[in-house]
Order: C-alpha cells, then structure tokens, then sequence
C-alpha cells in the first residue's frame, strides 16, 4: 500500500498511484487535523496533488526528493 | 520491427489505399451509404489498429477522421470537395507517418505540429458544418496560443497576446502569469539574452484525463529545464465531501529553457491541452523588495541616465555599484538597480530600458510587466529602424514642438518618444476588458516614465490627472485625449511615421486582430501543403509499391494454406466415407432407418465441406494482373525492338484464379504475347499499305466463365494463312497428304501448336526455334486447360487459352473395367452412352459408332491399358462406353460399367510411378481404396 493510514498520519511511499485518491479524500475528510508524511514519497498521482491541494493538510514531513518537494510547495499555507 | 507492427505496417498501407479509393468513389457518388459506410469503417479500424501502437500522432489525425466520417455518415455534416480534400490530406500525412515508421521505426517529433493542425482542421469542419458543433474545440484564439511556429519575433508574440486579450471568450488558458523572485527572475532573463527560448507553458488537463491513465502531474515533472512552476487548482473545490477526485481541476504552470521540440515530445498525447508561449527576456525584468521605505536622491538618478545617454556604461555602472553598496540589498531600489546592473551588463546597447529603469526610482511605481515589455519592444524595435531613417534632421523640429529643455536627448530617443505614446494609445484601442483598470495604471505609468526619460517633468500631473479621471470613469477616453493632444501637438510625427514604416505592423498587430490570427492559422496549412510537395516522391515510389502490395494479400505463408488445403481434402474423402457407411447399414447390418439418417448427416456434412473447400479455394485466389502487369512494359520493349507501334489493352484483370495456375500461366502468355508481336503485327508501314491504322492493338481479356477463367489474346494483324500452316506443316513432315487434303481452316490454323512447328523463314531472338506454341500447349494442358486459336487472314488472330479456376479438388467420374475401377476428369468427359452390339461397326479394322449423325472411333479401355480382357456388356447387351473430347475430338472409350462421380484431391503420382504414361494421379477415395484417374490424352 502507497499510503499507510495512522492514527493522525498519512504515511505516503514511494509511488502513489491514482487509485489512492478517494481513499486519502475520504481520510482527510474524517480526519480533519491528519497530518501526512511525505518523507519516503518520490511521487504522487495527480489525482491525489488534487486532492491536497483542495485540502491542504499540514505536512509533517516534505519530501526527500528535491523535485517533488518543490512541486508540493504549494501545499505550504 | 516486431511482427505485429510490420502486420500493421502493411495492412494499413491497403487501408490506405482503400480510403483513398473510396473517396475517389464518393466523389462522383455523394450519397452513396454503403460507400460512406465502408469507408467509415475503413478509418475505424485503422485508428483502432494505430492505437496499438505508440503512435499519438497518427492516432489523433485517424480519430479526428474518424469522427468528421461519422458525422458524414450520419448526416450530420454533408459531404463536400473541401472534405476530401482534407481527408486525402490527412491519408496521406498518415501515408508520411508510415514511411517513417517503416524506416526509422519511430516517428520524429517534427511531425506532431502538423499532426494537431490536421486534427483541427478536420474538426474544424465537423465543428463548421455541424450544427451541434462544438464550436470551442477549435476556435482561432486555441490555435494562434500553441502553436508559434516561426515567432522569435518579440512584436509578434504580443500580437498573439494581444489576441489573447481580446478573444478571451472561451478560452481556458490565461496570459502568462508568474511571480518569481529575484534570483530566477535574473536566471531567466540571463537565459533569454543569451539566446534561450524560456518558454511558458500552462497545462490544463482535461476533466477526464484521470479515466485515461494520464498522469499529468508526472508529465509536467518531466519537462526539463524548468526554472519555475506552480501547480494551482482550476477554481475552488465548493464542497470538499462532493469533490469529485476523479475529475481534474489542475493546472500546472512552468516556465523552461527546454527546447520547442522537447516540449512537443513531451506533451506529444495532449497537444491541445498545453499553451505554450514565449517569453521575450524583458518580461522578467521586475525589481523586488520592500517599495517605500527608502529615497535614492534624484542627483544620483540624473547623473546616472546622463551617463548611460552619453554611453558611458562604464560611470554608469560604477555609480550604481557604490550607490548598492550604500543601500540595503533587500530593498526594492536595491533590486532595481542590481537589475540595471544586470541589463547593462548583458544588454550595453539598450539604453532606454536603462534609463527607464533608472527613472523608475524616482516615481517607486511598479511597472505592469506586459506594458512594460511591449513599451519597450516597440522602443527597442523603434531604436533599431529609426536609427538609420529617422535620424537627425529632425532634432531641430521635435526640440520646438515639444518646447523640451533636455538639450541633450538625442534624436532617436525623441523618435522613440513618439513611439511609446502611439503604442500606448494601441494599448488603450484595443476593447474593453478585465484588465482595463490595470492597463490603464500601466499606460500612465509608462507615460509618466517617458516623460521623466526625456525630463518633461511638469507634464506628469497632466497624465496622472487623466489617470484619475479615467479609472473614476473606468473608460480609457481620458488617457487617449491626452495622448491624441500630444500626437497633435507634434506635427512632425507622421514625417516620423513615414520615415519609420515599421511602426505600421505594430498598429496593425493590435487593431486588426483578426488578421493576425487568421495569418496564424494560414501559416500552418501552407507549411503542411509545403512539406507534402516536398515528400512527393515518397508517395511516388508507394504508389508504385501497390501493385506489389496487393499481390502480398496472401499474406499467410503458402504452406499453410496448402496445409488446410490437404486437411480439405481428407474431409471431403472422409466426408465422402458416409455414403458407403450408409449403404453397409443398409446392406450388410439391415437397419434401414439408421442409414438414412446417416444419409441425412452426411448431406449436411457434405454442404459444410463443399462451402469450406470453396472458401480455401477463394483464399488461394489471385487476380490475373499479377501476370498481366509485366506485359505494358514488355510489349513496349519488344515493340520498340521490332519498330513496330502497340497499342497494349488490358482487360479484367480483376478476374481471379488459383494462385497455382496464375503462376503456370506466366511463361505460356509471355509466348503468345511475343509471338503476336513478332508474328501478329505487322510493321507500321506494312499496315498503312494494308488500309489499317499504323498502331497495332493488342487485346488481352481475362473472363470467367462459370467454373473456367477464359484469357483471349487478340491482335488485329496479319493473321494465319491456313494453306501456309498446312504446306509448313507437310514439308516438316508432321501432316500426311491426305490430312493436307481434309483439314479444315480451323483445324490447319490449329496446328501451330504441333511439336517442332515454326513458320518463322528466319529464327530471331524471339521465336521461330518451332519450341512456342506446342510447348504453351502442353504447358496450359498440364494445369487442365485447353488452348486454341482462330483467325482470319489481314484481319487478325484470336487466341484463347480455358483454364480451370482451380486445380485442387477434381471431380472425375468413375468407370468400372476388368472388376477394377478408374477415374475420369469430369470436363474431359462429354457424354455416356450405352451402345448396343448391333451398332458396332468395323472401320479399317477399328471399332466405330454413329452418334448423332457423326462417326465415334471406339476404344476399349482394357486394350488401352494392356488388360488381356474383353470390355463386358450388360444384360441388354449393350457396352457401356464413354465419349471423351481429345483435341477437339470425340472418342468413345468403352468401359464394362458406369459409376458416381466424386470430387478428389488428385495427387500426381511420384517416385517410380511418376514416369508412368496415361494416368494423371490417384486419389483416395472414402472407402480407404485408392483411385487410378486415367488421363485418357495420353492413353488415345
């Protein structure tokens, strides 16, 4: 699984594919103030940008990968 | 190439060539539905195929044909000329595509641009005609954003965004937009003067992209070479629960140095959801930083524009160094001068963006980026063309008009002057939208810039009195009167004018939009109709390769249909088992009712059999033109070499046989055709002196008559002299007297195909060594045809050759002698009879009977073979015999017992059997039994 859902964390690996969308939507929703970790992610399914960007969640940990990183700036509030 | 695409490869080159068939068809019958239907159908499979493949280009031109033949198909748009053209257009870039692929196995990225223009042409017509149309799908304003193919030019890019302005209807892509910060800003500008196209693309994914396995996120990560970007959403999502994840809102935004074609092969699958635009360098020229909190004195400012007007960069640049090292650098006039510094520094020769720069410090206005760029293009471009025409003659006049006391601005910069305000009034033309309040600040900040360039310091409260009046009003009247009093102020503006044509594109690049979007849309299709001239000679060499394309129809290895061909015929002899089967139920068990159930099962296993051996039979089929297409050239040479003048005809070469006996058809008509040639045709003065036309014509027809193929050769020459044939045929010994007496015309013509006949006095290169006609004769008898040949002396000659149309099931009747049984080919056979004793007659010891009023010599089967026994009659005392057609002639074979006929694969024979005489092949029969068939040419 490309997300491993904690407690207050979402834990996104590697590659996250476009499947993965309504699951993290439906997650955020529940779990208003949950918290992702990007750390290990190289990268996301548009899909699943979508949905962060809509949503904005706070970010425990930014991306390892340089690029990806940058991409998802706009996450920052 | 794997096999699946070389499948493809060739197939496709037939559906092209079917398209391009059809849409001749259609041309000269419009209303035809099964024709619309089957070429509908033809562009559907080929997109379906293409999809196979990777080949986004070609599947986007098949799929946008697609849909218009859907449209036409259905009624919705009506067939025109325009259509087909464009269609044929489309086929043939499909055609270009294939060559490269077949070559390079790949297409090249070059062809993505013309791919989309072929797309949008095609859908423009769908959308034109339609009355659904989808108008959106292909509007000017879509084309004229992604495509620049030719614009480096910094005037024409704007007249594109221009457009963008004015248009703004249906678009979704905006004008480039990004904030960047100082670093990147100066990188990319670096970039641009340094010869880099920075490109900005804006990427809006279609809702559906998610259903199509796109990932545009991904792909817009792949885009190299990018300085900045950005990810935003489309519009705020209204209900997050209810947001639909599936749906893209997206937009991504980049700006790159990546090349064009880069970018192209990138975005190869989604052309028409990219905008891509390219950003002149001067449109990253923004200082930033914190505005207000610091004064730079106006001594600085002065000393600095005096130093760059005078071209002392060198001061200049010293000056601004220290007056940063004075300042804080987080300040926004720190900002600014860093980047005067930088301009200087890349660009010594732009002093007026300098100098505006500079001045910029005084008013602490930010300058509208487009304004801005497009104030200093046309400068720039103004500078460039003025320099040499509107020179100094006009310093004098322009120093009263405008009662300036900046002695020592020079008359290039007051040429220039003028060019910013007339800009600024095409700025403020150009209708009402949005951004007028803010292009309105912009003017005026331009204004009020140019003015302290050029040190007219108290007309600035005119301007900013007008701004203000013009933003209360929200209309741009204000701003233009004064502008309009100024021009009108200047007399000598049009002199300027005049001298300074380059101006006219510029006015025109804003006012008539119009016009230059459809210039953009031209441009395109020029460029494809160009491309296409110049591959010519790659359509030239397919059209050539069709022929040979067609005759690899069969594209299943021939083994295996020989294969199928032999599992046929051990169904049709195991099929052929059920009536014996039937018969022992009957016979031999006594169940009645068993058998003829079996009987009934076997009718309808014979029906499946007979329809599958027929269809095999059809796969081996090809039509006649794979030998007649050798002739034209042929006959020319030979014709050429003779002197004589041919005119060649062709006829049905549709027509169809066995690939076999097409193939042993070749030599025999390659032997006639010559020796009509050479013997046939006369020579072109033989035929004036003869009353005929100078140019021989040569017919060869190819028909079907029910189960036989009938090819006629037929020249209007000289013809065949009977008496010559027959006193030819004596002296080389192969008639007796009496036959020279009793032969008719016909048969005496027909003797050119005797063995070692020649009539040739003279033997040449092409005939006349007497190996011609006998030898097509045994060769057209070998595949079970016949020959023959007719003509009329000074009128002509008319060979016809019958052959069956496939050699692979015979059907032979069977015939009893000696308890033995033997097969008889059917089409040799002309009739059974049953012949009482008393009508035997004796004739110079032979066996004869009257048969409808002609004498039959009678064989005896058993004599014939060598079997001691006599032929046995029936109980009436009658014998059974067998009429026969043996060159020409009927012979009666008398045999103790008629049979069935059946159908058999007939096997030559082989090994120590094959040198055997009077027997064409065995065949086995349903029982298990093997069947002699007699071949009776060589038995009589």
């Amino acid at each position: 699984m490309a997300i491993e859902y904690k407690k207050s964390l979402a834990v996104f690996t590697e590659f996250v594919g476009v499947e993965e969308a309504e699951n993290l939507l439906q997650w955020l929703l529940k779990n208003p103030k949950g918290k992702i970790n990007l750390a290990t992610c190289e990268h996301i399914h548009a899909a699943n940008l979508q949905v962060l960007m809509a949503i904005k969640p706070l970010v425990a940990a930014w991306p390892a990968d340089e690029d990806l990183q940058r991409w998802l700036a706009v996450l920052e509030k | 190439m794997n096999a699946l695409l070389e499948q493809f490869l060739s197939e496709s080159r037939d559906f092209l060539q079917g398209i391009g068939e059809k849409l001749m068809q259609l041309e000269s019958d419009p209303e035809s539905i099964p024709l619309m239907t089957e070429l509908f159908r033809f562009v559907h499979t080929l997109k379906g195929n293409s999809g196979l493949f990777d080949f986004p280009e070609m599947t986007r031109v098949l799929h946008a044909s697609e849909d218009l033949m859907d449209a036409v198909r259905h009624g919705r748009v009506s067939y025109s000329q325009d259509l087909t053209d464009q269609l044929l257009d489309a086929m043939d870039f499909v055609g270009i595509l294939m060559d490269e692929i077949e070559t390079t196995g790949r297409i090249g990225n070059s062809h993505a641009t013309n791919s989309v223009e072929l797309t949008k042409s095609l859908r423009e017509l769908l959308a034109a005609a339609s009355t659904e149309s989808e108008a959106h799908a292909a509007t000017p304003h879509e084309i004229s954003d992604i495509d620049h193919p030719s614009v480096d030019q910094v005037l024409e890019e704007f007249a594109a965004v221009e457009v963008d302005f004015a248009n703004d209807t249906t678009a979704s892509f905006g004008e480039p937009a990004f904030e960047l910060n100082e670093a990147v800003a100066m990188a990319l500008y670096r970039h641009a003067i340094g010869g880099s196209r920075v490109f900005w693309v804006e990427y809006i994914p279609e809702p559906e992209c998610f259903f199509k396995g796109e990932d545009p996120f991904y792909l817009s990560r792949q885009v190299p070479a990018v300085l900045w970007h950005q990810s935003l959403l489309q519009k705020d999502i209204p209900s997050l629960a209810e947001m639909d994840v599936y749906s893209s809102q997206l937009v991504f935004q980049l700006l790159t140095i990546a090349t064009q074609e880069e970018l192209d092969d990138i975005f190869r699958y989604v052309p028409d959801q990219i905008q891509r635009i390219e950003i002149p360098a001067l449109a990253f020229v923004v200082p930033f930083g914190s505005e207000h909190d610091d004064t730079i004195d106006d001594e600085f400012i002065t000393r600095t524009v005096g130093f760059i007007n005078d071209g002392n960069l060198e001061r200049a640049s010293h000056s601004i160094r220290t007056m940063l090292e004075l300042s804080a650098p987080e300040l926004w006039s720190s900002s600014l001068l860093r980047w005067a510094q930088l301009i200087i520094e890349l660009e010594p020769d732009n002093a007026l963006i300098q100098c505006a720069l500079i001045n910029q410090l005084r008013t602490h206005e930010p300058l509208d980026l487009v304004a801005l760029t497009q104030d200093i293009s046309s400068k720039s471009a103004s500078v460039d063309s003025h320099l040499p025409n509107a020179d100094l003659p006009h310093e004098h006049d322009e120093h009263e008009a405008t009662n300036s006391e900046a002695s020592h601005t020079d008359a290039t910069l007051m040429a220039s002057f003028y060019t910013v305000l007339t800009a600024q009034k095409n700025v403020l033309s150009v209708p009402a939208s949005p951004w007028l309040a803010g292009r309105m600040k912009s003017v005026a900040t331009t204004l009020i810039a140019t003015y302290r360039a050029t040190h007219q310091v108290d007309e600035i409260e005119h301007i900013e009195h007008a701004l203000q009046q013009a933003l209360a009003d929200n209309t741009s009247q204000p701003l233009l009167a004064w502008i309009d009093k100024v021009l009108d102020s200047a007399p000598e503006l049009s002199d300027i004018q005049e001298a300074a044509p380059i101006e006219m594109p510029i006015e025109q690049s804003t006012q008539e939009v119009s016009v230059a979007t459809e210039e953009v849309i031209l441009d395109p299709s020029s460029k494809f109709g160009r491309r296409v001239e110049d591959t010519s000679p790659h359509f030239g060499r397919r059209a050539e390769d069709t022929t040979t394309v067609v005759s690899k129809t069969l594209k299943v290895d021939q083994e295996k249909i020989d294969r199928l061909m032999n599992l046929i015929g051990e169904m049709v002899v195991a099929k052929n088992a059920l009536p014996y089967l039937a018969n022992r139920a009957e016979t031999v068990f006594g169940v009645r009712d068993l058998s003829r159930e079996i009987k009934a099962q076997y009718a309808v296993i014979n029906r499946v059999a007979e329809e599958m051996q027929d269809t095999i039979m059809q796969v081996r089929m090809m039509p006649v033109s794979f030998i007649f297409q050798r002739f034209p050239r042929m006959v020319r040479d030979i014709s050429r070499k003779l002197g004589k003048e041919v005119e060649l005809v062709l006829e049905g070469e549709s027509t169809e046989a066995d690939k076999n006996i097409i193939e042993a058809l070749s030599d025999p008509l390659i032997h006639i055709v010559r020796n009509s040639l050479d013997h046939g045709l006369e020579s072109p003065e033989v035929r004036v002196a003869a009353g005929k036309n100078a140019t021989g014509k040569l017919l060869i027809r190819a028909t079907q008559e029910s189960d036989r193929v009938l090819i006629e050769i037929i020249d209007d020459g000289r013809g065949i002299n009977p008496n010559v044939i027959k006193q030819k045929a004596y002296e080389k010994g192969l008639i007796d007297e009496s036959a020279l007496e009793r032969l008719s015309d016909e048969e005496a013509v027909n003797l050119v195909f005797a063995a070692g006949f020649s009539t040739a006095d003279v033997i040449s290169d092409l005939s006349g060594r007497g190996v011609g006609m006998d030898v097509v004769r045994s060769a057209v008898e070998r595949i079970n045809g016949t020959v023959g040949i007719e003509s009329e002396v000074g009128k002509g000659t008319r060979l016809y050759l019958s052959l069956p149309l496939s050699m692979a099931v015979t059907n032979v009747m069977i015939i009893e002698s000696n308890e033995q049984i033997f097969g008889v080919p059917m089409d040799m056979v002309v009739e059974t009879v049953r012949v009482p004793r008393v009508q035997l007659s004796s004739i110079k010891q032979k066996q004869t009977t009257v048969l409808r009023g002609r004498i039959v010599p009678l064989l005896s089967l058993n004599e014939l073979l060598a079997l001691p026994q006599e032929q046995v009659p029936n109980e009436d005392d009658e014998f059974a015999t067998l009429v026969v057609r043996v060159h020409g002639e009927h012979v009666g074979i008398v045999v103790d017992d008629f049979r069935e006929t059946v159908d058999i694969i007939l096997k030559p024979m082989s090994g120590i059997l094959g040198g055997l005489g009077g027997f064409s092949g065995a065949a086995l029969l349903g029982d298990g039994s093997v069947l002699m068939v007699l071949n009776p040419r060589e038995l009589i």
